[in-house]
Parts: C-alpha cells; structure tokens; sequence
C-alpha cells in the first residue's frame, strides 16, 4: 500500500548489511539492472558490481509513453558511470498488453481459407457470461471486410485438397490496398500440418511487390486449433508496431546515457528474451509485468530451500499469485488475455481484481462486497484528499491503524476522509467504522486466499503445506490475514518488498521456445520422427553461447483430449529415451495429475523445443549475522485482528529486524516501499539473506 | 417430493426454490462474515468445476463443459454453482433429492459414499447425463451435498443420439440411485455393470472417474469451509447468503405491473410424426411472486420431447435467474420468488413410461415465448427471439471400415435478438448451453472423416430493426467416409420474431447433399445414412430485429453492407430510408 501511498515518489536507499552480505555471495560481479513497470508504478533494482551496491527506485508510470517513465528513473537511481559499466539491463513490461487494450489498432488484412473467413468473428461460439442473456463479445480483431479468403485447402494429415489460386492472392492484395491495411497476416486451415500455401502466398504477394510485414500464422505458433492460432497471429501483429518503437526509443535512450550491455525482456512464459527477438515475436511479451514476481518467488524458493511457496503480490489494483513447487514457475501453454486465447507458453500467475484501490460497496440485494473496482491511482483512496469518496482498502488500513498517518514521503493521509466515506455503508449495516473497517480487510483477504485456494487445488496441491511470499505495495500488509485465511504457518517478505518483481529480473534466464503440433502414436517410430521435428525446431532458434536445449512432448491417451507436458532427455540431436520408457514417465505423471490410469494406447500431440542460456544462479546464504540493534519509532495504536482489541504495535525500521532470533509480534515493520502488518500471533525474524521470515502460531 | 403442494386434483405447484427447514431464529450473522461465506462457496463450485476438467477425459467434458457442479445444503437448497451448462443447474437438486431417497435416505449414507442416479423423471435429464452425488460430513454431522451432473458420451440407448423413442426404455441403461462408492472405496460391480452398457466404455470411464475427483473435491471444500465457521454459523449465515440473492430477484420481479402474461410457443414435431405441436405458458406476476403456468400444455407425446417436472422446473429457473439475478451467479434464493404450475401426465410433467430424450427442448420454447410476453412490459433486458435451439447434432461411424468406431457431437451457435441496447450478438450458443465451446475445425479435422468446406455468418439470417437480429451460421460438413446422424434439430418450422416493430430472422434448416447432387431437408432424425462424398448443410437461425427498421443508423446499414452482413438486395427491402453509396 506504501506503493500506492507514495504519491511520487523516488525512494531510494542504500540497502542494509544484510542485504550487502547476499550481495557478496551472488559472485556475479557484472552490474545489472532490472525495471518492471506496472499500471501504476514502475519499479528499479539495480545491482552494481561491487558488493552491497544496490539501489531501488520507483517512480510514476507514464502509461502515454512508459519509456519516459524508465529513463527518469534510470537517470534518478542508476549512477552514469555504473550504467556505462553494466551489462545487462531486464525489462518487464504491459506495453503489449496496453497496446492491444487502449491503443490504436493498426488495419490488419488477413488472409483466409475460403469458406472459413470468420474463424475470428464466430471464435468458440461461448457466452463469456452465463447469466447474462445480453452478453456480447468484444468487435472481432480483424473486421469482417478485411478478411479475405482464397482458394486452397489442405487437410488435416497435410495432404493438398485443393491447390491455391494464385489469382486470388493478386485479388487480396487489391482489396488491402484499397483498404488502407498496414500489415498482411495469413491464417489458412491446417497450416499448422503442412504451412506450403501460407507460404507461397507470401512469396506471391512479395512477387507482386508488397513491401509491408506478413505474419504466417505457422510462424507464430505451430499448433493446432484455428481461432487460437489466428488470434494468436493477429494480436502480434497488431502489438508489433507499438512495441518496436517502444524498444528502439527505450534502447536508444539508453544508448545516449552510456548504456553499452544487453538489453532483455521478460518472456510471459519466463525466462528473457532480447529485444532484437521481443521486436521478431512480441506476442511473447503480453504478459511480462507478472511474471517478474512468479520469477522473483521461484528465486527466492531456491535459495530458503522452500519446496512449495505461493506468490502473494498485492498492488493498488489487482492481486496476482502463483504456486512455486521445486523451485520451478508452473507453465501453461495456452492463455487468455482480454477473453482472447493465446499459443504462446504463459506462467499461470493469476489475477483477480483486489488491491490497496479496491472499493466497498453495498449492492441491491443488500450484500457488503469489496473490489474489483478500484479507485486506481486517480481519484485514489479517499484518506489521499484527492477527491476520492468512496472507501477503499487503504482506507480501511488507515483507519485500523496499519498504515502510520503521516508516510516516509511526507504525505499525510486524512484519516476523517476516510471515516466520512465510510459512513454511509456503516449507517446503512449499522456497524461502527472500525468494524466495518476490519470486515473490508478481512473481505479483501477472503477473496485473495480463494484464489490462491484455486490455483493450489488445480495443482492437487494443500496451500498449507506451502510458505506463502507477501510482496507488492501492499502485499506486506496482508500476509498474515492470509495465512490466517489459509492455515499456512510461514510468511516470507522477501528483501525490497515493494520492488521485489524488478530484483527478480536480476537473475533471469534467457529462453527461447518454438512448438509443432504433430499427433503421431507413441509407439517404436515415434522417437525417431520426434527427433525429425525437433531438430527442425531447435535448427531455428538461437544457439549462441553457452545454451541449453530442453525437449518437451505433450501427450495423452488416444480419445483424450488433455494432455500432460513430459521433458524428455535430449542430448547432441537426439532423444535419450525409448517410448517405453516416455510412456511410463507418463504413466506415472498422469496417476499423479488425474488419480487414475487407463491401458490406452498413448500418442504425442506437440513437440515443445527450447534452448535456455542460463543466468549465474546466487549461491545459499551464508551463517547468520550478529543481531543488530533494534531501531524502533516508538509505538503505535493498531488494530490486532487476533486479540480483537486495540493495540500499541512497536514500529521497526525493516533494517533493524534481527537474523536468528524470533521476536514476538505484534509489530509494524516498515520500509521505504512496503509496510509489514504483524499481529501478535505472529513471531518474527529475518533470515541470512535480508528475508523477512513471520510465523504464525496456532 | 416434500415441495409439492397439490391445488387441485389435476394441478401441481412446484416451489421454484426450496425453503429451509426451520430453525432456532438465533443471532444474525454479520455482513462480513455471509460475505465470506458467500465468495468461498462460490470458489468451491468453482474448485470443483476446474478438478472435473483438469482430471476429464473426453472433450464432452473439457470442451463442451457438458455438465453442471454445485454444492447443497442439507434441506438440498443450492448453496453455489460453477458456470457451466444452465440447463444442467437448474436441475440438480431434483437429482440430490432423487438419489439419496433412492438409497434410503440421509440416514443410509455414510461419509465417503457416492450415489449415481440417471432417472429421467427424477434427475430433468435424459439418462446420458448422470448426477453423482456425494453426502458431506462434518464431526460425523450430515452438512449437505457435493454434486455433478455430467453428460456420459453413451449409455446404451437405442442409437447413440435419439429423437425417436416411444418409451423410456430405449433411451439407456436406467441407474435408479445407487451408490458407486461406499464409505470412500468404489464398487467395482457397479462400474462394470455401467461400462458393459455403453459403446465408449474407455471413455466412459474416464469421465466417472474424473466426475468422481470432481465430487470429492466440493466435499472436502465445503467441509473446510463449515469447519472454520463452525456449524451454527455457516447454517445461519447461508440462509442470509440465500436471502439477498431472493431480495435480488424480489425486486426485479415487483418492478413489473402485476398481470398474467401468455406465451405462445411450438415444436416442430414429436420426433415421431411431423406435426407441429402448439402450446401456450403464461407468466403471472403477483407482487413479488412469479408464476410460471404450464397447465394448459398439451398431453405428453409419443415421441421424446415431453419434459419432466424437473426439466421444467429448471428452465423457469434459469430463465427467471437470467432475467433478474443482475448476471451474478444464483443461489437458492434466486429461485425461492418462483412457482411453476404443471398438470402430470403433459408435455411438461411426462409420467413414466413416457419418452423423453429430448426433455428440455420444449420448456426452452416456452421460455423464449413468455420473453415474448414479458418484453411489453420489462423491454429493458429482454432480446427479441434467438434462433431457438442449441442446434444438436451427433456424428458416428467405424473408420474405414476397420472396426475403430468414432464419435462426436455439438452444439451449434445460433443467432441471439437485438434488444433495446443493440444490435443481437452473431453466432453465439443458445442461452441454456451458455459456456459449451464449438470444437475448432482442424480439431474436428484431425479426429472425424470429414472436411468443413464452409462455417461462416448467414448473410441477411438475422432481423431487420432500428438494431439488427444476430446472424446464424451455415456451416458444410463433406464426408470422407460413410457416417451415421441424428439431428435433434428444432425450430425449423416457424421463424424467430422481432420485438417492437423489429423483423423476423430466418429458421434453422438442415440438408443432405448427395454425391449425385440431389439436396433434402429434413430435422429431427435419427440414425440417418450419410454416405462418403455427401455433404450435411447446417444453417442455423437468426435473431429476430429489435424496433422499425426506418429508424436504424443508416451508417450502421452501410457498414454492414460493407462487411456483407446483409446484402444489397435486403437494404432495399428493408431499410429503403438509406441511401446506398
């Protein structure tokens, strides 16, 4: 909440002895940088090469042109001389996803099959609601007139039905120019199963002389599945532009302050990519911003030796999670943004709306509810004196006494604001402020910890076997409301709190992958036409350097329609495996996700290739340091939720938390991005590498 | 059943909602803590739902999302449901009634135990689609009912899809509650008596086996959330979750003028004979009460379209849910305004023996009739007629003759009507089969012997009006191998209408095209020969138009020229204010 809080501001700090001593372990020595920038903040982290040099910033973003927001806050938090020496420079970013939101939509001509040119228009022919007898779905991505077919088809097994009319492709080409299109994109029926039509409609419309870009639906993803691989094809091309232009303009910006190394964006599937590869298949970045904190998370879970840890990030908006199991970020091969699927891997991080913004409400029926609309930045909460009205979560914060009246920033929040906007809905309920308040809380947290409930039991996993990591502004705030919620006993505020998605980009691989959709029968010829597919995939993709291949199949059972994603060994071209011993790793994995087996015959749907640079990994923390000594601001009077009683919580500086030894809570920890809600079930410490670590007793 | 009053001899009234047995009044609990309640129940459907798809097997499941999850109490009052199939929903609690009755009562079941239950009478549903129910305890205290209701691909009826049957028991193999599982360990007679009845066993089984999955998993949430209340305030406080979503629906319903609403509404045929059977329904809307009169429906038919009570009962339910629930998720409450009025032994309160494969298809006419009725006085939230029907067909054969039999069947989407808010939405699924997916063609490709030469927007198929009807789609299906199919297709006969002044939308149709060229239509059939080489052309309906088309935009008249949503020729016909370019 401190994030939203913050009305500006840059806050910066030279980072602790703790957090030096971690540094001292990485044994990377190379500075970098990592900026994620979110709809409301952008977020620095930026580590220099001598240990213990490490700086965070934050600053507003700037949604109009989020590179302006960047350059600021590299110039305020990086030191020249430090971005001349740095060698890598990891960006999160939603300009993807703000383009295909609010931009601009470029004229797309899209060339169809014929007699199929409203794969787009008609989709999957579901009701986004199922209540709602008027529901509608948003205008198609390509507007019927600029759908164009052809004449060709291939079927399914990639035989020719009917050979393409040249002709028709001259026709097309007529039609988009007429039209005004910027780009081409070609999406013919089963290209996915043999791409020669998409393709010689390329050549043809470079024969006659086109000169724009033209995107091949074969291209962009290889799988089946017509409606997702054209909106897949279409959504890059229409994110393509914004998201060049963003790259060259923040590159160059960079560029002009000296900045010599690498420049990297993170992948929605995890793992970064270079902008040179982002500009060739931005699709891939959609969904960058929350990744960083899943990434940050499976980091984290490493190095505390966390075998399962959810990823609680609360900002003013929205509240994202994610299950962490072995370390490891979950990875999905399809996913949804604005109701629009996507063939591109995806970190199943899930959002629902619930943040420091989110508002309180009665509705007709009568019901308290809280989110998901927020009051954002603008107007704000209504303790902000920015004109806001309505009671938020912040609000409720500050009337419960976990947010300190007068910020580190300077900022002073009108606790009778927020009465006043109360008031009406206690009126109404008849409830007193504060128990209204504390319900808000308690609401918000409810939502969040059923969402992280959903995502655990889709994994068959118990969430409270799991340690759960509290970041984002607010995250802090209600880590302990959460694990209440949830029965989890160990809470994890990782170091730079309200920055920790941008630290998490500090340590990212580099990945590429590329997919096929194949279909063929797990028996003994399979591994070898495997092997054929797979190197024709990694034989496009980058091999510089020191990288790794991994090889995934997704398979199922003949007549299913799931699949299960199995790696499978693969070493100098070849598969390490035999299909008997592929279809018991299967086997074995599908007991696990579906509890039972059947004896059906198996099959390989897709072939997932891809090569992984892999970035220096920190080493495990080191042995305690001394305690220090407690820098406390005094006290202040909080509500604690488990005494049902007011309270005087002693205020910490964050620095001051001692490694090793547990205090007992209740305590507000603060810092200068996030502040830490500790209730007095709750005991606390911080762990070798900076963590704060919080355990809850029963 | 316990809610059922009977008025007159001849006369049933059907309590739209069930009431809660009485307690204790007791404290109220507070706001937060129902609202709490309230959001965990509603992620416990949803948990249950997601555990169900994770774990299915066949695309039914996964991609058509064919059945309903919700989670009860222990009087069978609906605490929360997962979107999915509506016409499912509504049904459900006839099944968790039915099923534990079957078995003996809630005395004969013991934590762990899971019953199956598929009479069409009880469940609302044709016996392909089979509830599993499952008891929940806690501290060894019955707290309510975890269940599904999932479409099996086959249960052994005469044809793998009918709509010719004369009696029940042509229609699959009958389940009259029994439990599949004891005290956590499933029966394997019982299984294997279910899978030596189907066609599709392997498939069969998977699906039980995740619909199994899927029933633990509410049961163990629902139990985790009864816990951490406690019992006395759970019970309390999900009768307060109850009463907002009534006060919700209350309202919209006194917002009307009180009076009796009629609704004309017909079927193509019985599936026997081609005669049109006409019926009328009549809304009435008393104070904060809504009657839903089916009394003056025809006697149940010969073939399989009568309905059963329950299947009636559902669609008043989720038509009313529809209306006045403001698009939020229903609860028990939402249904508690509602009564339904039926006479046994009609098309809408079949007795047994009387067929009923096609069970809901009728009550969908009605309720799509007394729209009709109910949009002179609420036409705020009320579309003019849709295409009307969720456009079935079911598809099988033996690939290449080499004894390797293949299945598939789907929903079609239709045309939806404008309303006072716009132009109707093109090509979406009827509104009682709300999240089924249409299969994408390459998937259908790579599975079935066939090409799909076209599936495209109707031109000219949807309403003319000042907003335009949704248009439906044609869609060719060319075999590559010779096919069996049942069309259960309906609505074929008389068109969807407009609402104030709007025009009428075109009908479903379907034809076969034979290799020698001759073209014949038909509708509801079963078993029907489609040889290798001949083509099925499906063309489902528009949306009927909303006000007079000389008040459309004439931008929004050209633009759709433009995108040949309409055509030339119907511009001059029906919109002759503007002027072409």
């Amino acid at each position: 909440m401190w994030s939203l809080t913050s009305p500006v501001i840059v806050v910066e700090q030279m980072l602790n002895l703790m957090y030096r001593r971690m540094m001292e372990q990485t044994g990377s020595s190379a500075p970098s940088i990592g900026v994620d920038v979110g709809g409301t903040f952008t977020d620095l982290v930026w580590r220099g090469g001598t240990a213990g040099d490490i700086r965070a910033g934050k600053l507003p973003s700037t949604p109009h042109s989020p590179d302006e927001g960047v350059l600021a806050l590299v110039d305020h938090a990086v030191p020249r001389e430090a971005l001349e020496r740095a060698a890598v420079f990891v960006h999160g970013t939603t300009v993807g996803l703000n383009a295909l939101l609010q931009g601009r939509r470029p004229v797309i001509g899209l060339v169809c099959t014929e007699g199929l040119r409203d794969v787009l228009e008609i989709g999957r022919g579901n009701r986004g609601e199922a209540f709602n007898l008027l529901w509608k779905p948003n205008p198609p991505l390509v507007p019927r007139d600029l759908r164009l077919e052809v004449r060709e088809r291939i079927l399914g097994d990639g035989s020719v039905r009917d050979p393409l009319r040249l002709a028709d492709v001259a026709a097309v080409l007529e039609r988009c120019e007429a039209l005004g299109a910027e780009s081409i994109a070609v999406a013919l029926i089963n290209a996915y199963a043999n791409p020669e039509h998409e393709l010689a409609v390329e050549a043809e419309l470079r024969r006659l002389g086109y000169e724009g870009h033209v995107s091949l639906s074969h291209r962009i993803s290889g799988e089946y599945r017509e409606y997702e691989r054209t909106c897949t094809t279409i959504v890059d091309a229409i994110v393509r532009g914004p998201m060049g232009s963003y790259l060259r303009r923040l590159e160059a910006g960079l560029a002009e302050r000296g900045f010599t190394g690498e420049v990297l964006v993170t992948r929605s599937g995890g793992g970064a990519m270079t902008f040179a590869d982002a500009q060739q298949r931005p699709v891939e970045t959609i969904l960058s911003g929350p990744v960083a904190g899943a990434i940050a998370t499976a980091q984290l879970a490493r190095r505390l030796g966390l075998p399962s840890a959810i990823a609680a990030d609360v900002g003013g908006t929205s509240f994202d999670t994610c299950l962490i199991t072995d370390g490891e970020v979950p990875v999905l091969y399809e996913g949804e943004i604005l109701g629009l699927p996507l063939q591109v891997p995806w970190v199943d991080v899930r959002s629902i709306g619930a943040g420091g913004g989110s508002i309180a409400y009665l509705d007709a029926g009568g019901r308290l509810g809280v989110g998901p609309r927020s009051a954002g930045a603008q107007p704000g909460p209504a303790c902000y004196g920015r004109g806001g009205t309505e009671p938020t979560v912040t609000d409720a914060a500050l009337l419960l006494g976990m947010l300190p009246q007068q910020l580190a920033s300077g900022m002073a929040l009108d606790a009778d604001a927020a009465e006043r906007a109360f008031a009406p809905i206690g009126e109404a309920l008849e409830m007193s402020t504060r128990a209204l308040a504390e319900g808000v809380m308690r609401i918000a947290a409810a939502s969040m910890a059923e969402a992280i409930r959903t995502i655990t039991v889709e994994h068959g996993k118990d969430p409270r076997e799991a340690a759960l990591v509290a970041f984002g502004g607010a995250g802090p705030q209600f880590g302990t409301l959460l694990a209440e919620e949830l029965d989890i006993r160990t809470i994890v505020v990782p170091p730079l709190a309200g920055n920790f998605s941008a630290w998490g980009l500090l340590n990212v691989d580099l990945a590429q992958t590329v997919s096929r959709t194949v279909l063929l029968p797990l028996d003994e010829h399979a591994i070898e036409r495997v092997e054929g597919h797979a190197a024709e995939l990694f034989a496009g993709m980058a091999q510089d350097g020191d990288v790794r291949q991994e090889l995934r199949l997704d398979m199922r059972y003949v007549g299913q329609e799931h699949t299960l994603t199995i790696e499978v060994p693969w070493r100098d071209g070849a598969v390490g495996s035999d299909a008997g011993a592929i279809a018991a790793d299967f086997e074995r994995d599908y007991a696990r996700a579906f509890q039972h087996v059947t004896g059906e015959p198996v099959e390989v749907l897709n072939v997932r290739a891809l090569v992984r640079a892999v970035a220096t990994e920190p080493p495990d923390d080191g042995p305690a340091p001394a305690p220090a000594a407690a820098a406390l601001h005094g006290g202040t009077t909080a509500w604690s939720f488990a005494s049902q009683q007011h309270l005087t919580f002693p205020v910490l500086e964050r620095d001051a938390v001692a490694a090793g030894e547990w205090t007992q809570g209740p305590a507000i920890v603060v810092e200068p991005t996030a502040t830490t809600y500790i209730d007095t079930n709750v005991r606390f410490r911080a762990s070798d590498g900076g963590a704060l670590i919080l355990e809850r007793q029963a | 059943m316990s809610d059922l009053t009977e008025i007159r001899p001849e006369l049933v009234v059907t309590s739209g909602g069930r009431s809660s047995a009485p307690r204790d009044a007791g404290d109220r609990i507070d706001p937060v803590t129902t609202e709490i309640l309230r959001q965990s129940l509603v992620a416990a459907a949803e948990q249950m739902k997601r555990a169900l798809m994770r774990t299915s097997f066949s695309p039914i499941i996964h991609e058509v999302l064919d059945f309903a999850a919700a989670l009860y109490d222990r009087d069978v009052c609906m605490l929360s449901q997962a979107d999915s199939l509506p016409a499912f929903m509504g049904t459900m609690s006839f099944c968790v009634e039915a099923a534990v009755e079957a078995v003996g009562g809630p005395e004969a079941l013991e934590p762990g135990d899971i019953v199956v239950y598929n009479v069409p009478y009880g469940s609302g549903s044709h016996p392909q689609d089979a509830s599993l129910v499952m008891p929940v305890f806690v501290a060894g205290q019955l707290i309510g009912y975890s269940a599904i209701k999932a479409h099996w691909l086959d249960i052994g009826a005469k044809d793998p899809y009918c709509t010719d049957t004369v009696d029940v028991f042509q229609e699959g193999m009958v389940l009259p509650g029994v439990k599949l599982c004891v005290r956590g360990e499933m029966v394997p007679d019982v299984l294997r008596l279910i899978l030596a009845n189907s066609r599709v066993p392997k498939v069969v089984e998977g699906d039980i086996n995740a619909t199994v999955v899927g029933v633990r998993t509410g049961a163990a949430a629902l139990a985790r959330i009864v816990e951490r209340h406690g019992i006395e305030t759970f019970e309390r406080g999900v009768q307060q979750v109850y009463e907002y979503g009534e006060r919700l629906v209350r309202t919209w319903i006194q917002s009307l003028p009180d009076g009796r609403y009629v609704g004309h509404a017909s079927m193509d045929s019985d599936g026997i004979t081609d005669e049109l059977i006409t019926f009328e329904t009549a809304m009435e809307i008393d104070g904060s009460t809504v009657r839903i009169d089916f009394s003056a429906s025809p006697p149940q038919t010969a073939g399989p379209i009568n309905c059963p009570l329950p299947a009636t009962v559902s669609s008043a339910r989720v038509a009313i849910a529809q209306l006045a629930g403001g698009g939020e998720a229903p609860n028990e409450g939402f249904f508690r305004p509602i009564e339904v009025i039926t006479r046994p032994g009609t098309l809408f309160h079949a007795l047994s023996p009387a067929p009923c494969f096609l069970y809901g298809w009728a009550a969908e006419q009605a309720m799509e009739g007394l729209f009709g009725s109910i949009a002179a006085v609420a036409p705020e939230g009320i579309p003019a007629d849709s295409g009307g029907d969720v456009c079935a067909l079911v598809w099988w054969g033996d690939r290449n003759r080499r004894g390797e039999a293949w299945a598939d069947g789907a929903a079609h989407p239709i045309g939806q009507g404008a309303h006072t808010g716009g132009d109707g939405a093109s090509a979406l699924m009827h509104h009682s089969e709300a999240a089924t997916r249409l299969a994408p063609v390459e998937v259908w490709e790579a599975r079935n012997p066939w090409v799909v030469e076209r599936l495209a927007l109707a031109r000219d198929s949807g309403g003319a009006g000042r907003y335009r009807g949704g248009l439906g789609v044609d869609v060719t299906f060319r075999l590559l191998e010779d096919a069996w199919l049942t069309s259960a297709l309906e609505h074929t006969k008389r068109v969807p209408q407009g609402f104030a002044g709007g025009g009428t939308a075109r009908a479903n149709a379907i034809a076969l095209e034979l290799p020698d060229g001759t073209t014949e239509g038909f509708g509801k059939v079963t078993r029907m020969r489609v040889p290798t080489g001949a083509a099925v052309h499906l063309r489902t309906g528009g949306g009927g138009g909303y006000g007079d088309p000389s008040e459309r935009d004439p931008e929004a008249v050209r633009d759709d020229l433009r995108k040949g949503y309409v055509s030339e020729e119907h511009v001059r016909e029906h919109y002759p204010h503007v002027v072409l370019d």
